[in-house]
């Protein structure tokens, strides 16, 4: 039974990466340039998933299989002024969404809590079991 | 052997092959609830009625049959892809609710089979006891 506890395991470390994945385009929702400075806007990213634990694959559980770059088109935004516009006068801002983000982030922490719900129950079968020997 | 007898009579057995079944199909559940989020993912699952029905019919044949020659060690339910309404095109039938009931479901039969169990085994040893005074 102590590899449901794995499985539990391997799922919070999933979730927990998909946190990390959404909180970086939340924190990068106005960036126009790229960590060299050149003009480039930071494109969302997001994570897929698939069956099997990080590593060994055949035992049960999740694992973060890639981080993905969504390709749909960057936000524009009328600023002429702006040092990043073009010259048609537009800046061109990350494609990221912040409602999309928000549902993804709830999505995602709720998973979290009936992963940790779950090992908890696993827990307390444990337990059950183990005190028979008492 | 004398204790192999006595602790393979009675209802011991069958509690010990349900506990096993609930152990199983919780490890199932987990790995549902751990995939939830996995695109194309076929949710896997034991169905507790047909578990039951087994064990029903092992329990008649051990009616008609000498004691200690029917177990219920290989008693094995077979893992199951429920299908129906599915409302995702990922073919991942995902319901958190139904996933979680079931968990606390089994939960709490494991536990009525472990009661159930330490009730068993705690007889035995009043009746190996000596008598007191």
């Amino acid at each position: 039974m102590f590899d449901s506890l794995d499985i539990g395991a391997s799922a919070l470390a999933a979730q927990r990466a998909r946190m990390d994945t959404i909180a970086g385009n939340v924190a990068n929702i106005n960036t126009t340039r790229n960590e060299r400075g050149e003009l480039a806007p930071y494109r969302r990213r997001f994570v897929v998933f698939a069956p099997g634990q990080a590593g060994a694959e055949g035992r049960p559980g999740v694992h973060l299989k890639s981080i993905e770059l969504d390709h749909s088109p960057f936000r524009k935004v009328h600023d002429p002024g702006n040092r990043d516009a073009g010259p048609d006068g537009y800046v061109q801002y990350p494609n990221i969404d912040l409602a999309i983000e928000q549902v993804n982030m709830m999505e995602a922490s709720r998973a979290y809590e009936a992963n940790v719900t779950m090992m908890e129950t696993t827990k307390a079968m444990i337990s059950a079991t183990l005190r028979l020997i008492a | 052997m004398f204790i192999d007898r006595l602790l393979n009579s009675g209802n011991a057995p069958v509690i010990e092959a349900s506990a096993r079944f609930a152990a199983a199909r919780h490890r199932l559940l987990a790995e549902n609830i751990a995939n939830v989020d996995t695109p194309g993912y076929v949710q896997k699952d034991l169905s507790p009625a047909k578990f039951q029905s087994m064990l029903s019919e092992r329990l008649e044949e051990r009616e008609n049959s000498g004691p200690g020659s029917v177990g219920f060690d290989d008693l094995n339910a077979k893992i199951e892809n429920p299908t129906a309404g599915i409302l995702f095109h990922d073919r991942n039938n995902r319901s958190m609710e139904q996933l979680m009931t079931d968990g606390v479901k089994n939960a709490l039969y494991h536990n009525m089979m472990m009661e159930l169990l330490k009730k068993q085994y705690s007889s035995i040893e009043l009746a190996l006891k000596e008598r007191p005074g």
